[in-house]
């Protein structure tokens, strides 16, 4: 990991991009085939786990000498759990018009992939700037994908984006269903693949 | 054996500064979460009966709280209702035990400030000095009985059921001859874009409008919803721009007695809400002509 340190920007767009938790990293699949069903929840999801993911990063980061190695994982879980808690009842006692809506998608979050494996992976082994840009570009890679699958899924299975009529009927009631969510991110995949082999073609013919 | 110890330690310490910080959050946030919770549903109660923003509820507005318990005296199962009633002018409550086949047993006065009533520790403490030590009580539910002066509009009854995943939380309206005026979902857990869509006014908005008798053997449909009654559902009026109330009424009109068609996706939650609704209807106007019958009969001056 030293030998080729990033800089925060390029932490923050790793993130978006290049291992976006979706379409590259494959991870939290159950959210992005289960709750991408329009731009709305994609929205609220992505915002929900972003805060989670850079509150749990930093926490971790800065105790991570504390954490004996083989205790680690349910560490990492604690904190999270914890965070969620907290940022469950923060919402609803000071923001409930906010917690309305987002107060479902909090709740779900303890069990992502996509936090424990940045935590593992990432977190405790860096200081806690790079975490936090880290935790940052993951929480909207993670937002981007969910948008990106919800305004696929949302047009093609209900003709509507963020809730407005577009095309005024519905093309295919199919995308809205969970079936559905497994072909929106493997196409989305095969999309991120092809980008990639074509931009390293590219590269490599300059 | 010193690994072990540390691995117990760090766990123990970790586990004990996540309950700190938890707790103490909780202790920070409870209060307000408690007060959200509050106004949450008395504008629930308001918006159901159609009050709001633009249509301030008018003074004479009041609201009575039946809470129902259940009681274990000595191994007979019994019935208490606590009964806001009015006494000299003042509104107290008093605590009615009955059968469960609705005979009366006694009645007991209850030392508690209307205002305290609604919170649950506070009902406690009043009945434990009120009823014998060895009775043991359970609270069951509550109904609110809304009155505009001395008529009764509505009945509101806040009730819960198991749903897809975990309870859910609803107030539903009747109006005097158990109609149905409208639903409101309070809590739920269910997934978003499947069965989370039950809050949504398309389907919560089917039961509004539907008469007792329908009520009683309404079922859930799996047929798609026609537009033209999502769009009456939802408010919103055929045609562009076109909004008025008696197309959305007439619309209403006509899907009246069907059944409640399901959400794509969510059937067993509609379902969950469907029989849950019924239900609470159901018991609800049954157990009331039964307390009726023993309030007239014992001459109790209920405040509804």
């Amino acid at each position: 990991m030293k030998a080729r340190k990033k800089t925060n920007s390029q932490l923050f767009f790793n993130g978006i991009l290049k291992e976006n938790p979706i379409f590259r990293l494959a991870l939290s699949m159950c959210p992005a085939v289960g709750i991408s069903t329009s731009v709305m929840n994609g929205i609220l999801l992505g915002v929900a786990v972003l805060f989670v993911q850079v509150f749990s990063s930093c926490t971790i980061s800065a105790i991570k000498n504390y954490i004996h190695p083989r205790i680690r994982i349910p560490t990492y879980t604690l904190t999270i759990a914890t965070w969620v808690t907290v940022i469950d009842l923060m919402l609803a006692a000071f923001v409930p018009a906010a917690y309305k809506e987002m107060g479902i998608f909090v709740k779900l979050i303890v069990a992502f992939a996509i936090i424990t494996m940045r935590l593992e992976t990432f977190a405790c082994k860096n200081p806690v700037g790079p975490s936090f840009w880290d935790g940052v570009g993951m929480g909207l890679g993670f937002t981007f994908g969910m948008v990106a699958l919800g305004l696929v899924r949302e047009l093609l299975g209900m003709g509507t984006i963020l809730g407005y009529d577009v095309l005024g009927f519905r093309p295919l009631l199919f995308f809205v269903l969970p079936a559905a969510g497994f072909f929106c991110v493997g196409l989305m995949m095969a999309v991120f693949n092809y980008m990639e082999i074509v931009y390293n073609r590219r590269r490599k013919a300059l | 054996m010193k690994e072990i110890l540390r691995i117990i330690i760090g766990l123990t310490i970790s586990c004990l500064v996540a309950a700190v910080v938890m707790g103490s959050v909780f202790a920070i946030t409870d209060r307000a979460k408690k007060h959200n919770e509050h106004v949450k549903v008395q504008e629930t109660m308001l918006g159901l009966l159609g009050y709001g923003k633009a249509n301030p509820p008018p003074s004479e507005l009041r609201f009575a709280t039946i809470y129902r318990y259940i009681l274990n005296e000595n191994g007979n199962i019994r019935l208490g209702y606590m009964l806001p009633v009015f006494e000299n002018g003042r509104e107290t409550f008093e605590f009615m035990i009955v059968t469960p086949d609705g005979d009366f047993v006694e009645k007991l006065p209850l030392k508690i400030e209307p205002d305290a009533a609604s919170e649950g520790p506070e009902r406690e403490t009043a009945l434990k000095s009120a009823l014998k030590r060895s009775t043991i009580f359970s609270f069951a539910d509550s109904s609110i009985v809304a009155l505009k002066g001395k008529d009764r509009i509505a009945y509101l009854l806040p009730s819960e059921f198991p749903g897809f995943k975990t309870f859910i939380k609803v107030m539903l309206a009747l109006d005097a001859r158990f109609s149905v005026i409208g639903l409101e979902i309070m809590e739920h857990e269910e997934d978003p874009g499947l069965g989370a869509e039950i809050a949504q006014p398309y389907f919560k908005n089917q039961f509004k409008g539907k008469a007792f008798d329908r009520l009683k053997e309404l079922k859930v449909v799996k047929e798609p919803l026609p537009d033209e009654y999502k769009l009456a559902l939802e408010g919103k009026a055929l045609g562009k721009g076109a909004v008025s109330r008696e197309e959305v009424d007439a619309l209403r009109q006509k899907y009246q007695g069907k059944d409640i068609f399901a959400i794509t996706g969510a059937t067993i939650s509609s379902r969950a809400v469907t029989d849950g609704v019924i239900n609470a209807a159901k018991k609800f106007s049954y157990r009331l002509k039964a307390l009726e019958k023993v309030i007239a009969a014992q001459q109790i001056a209920v405040a509804f």
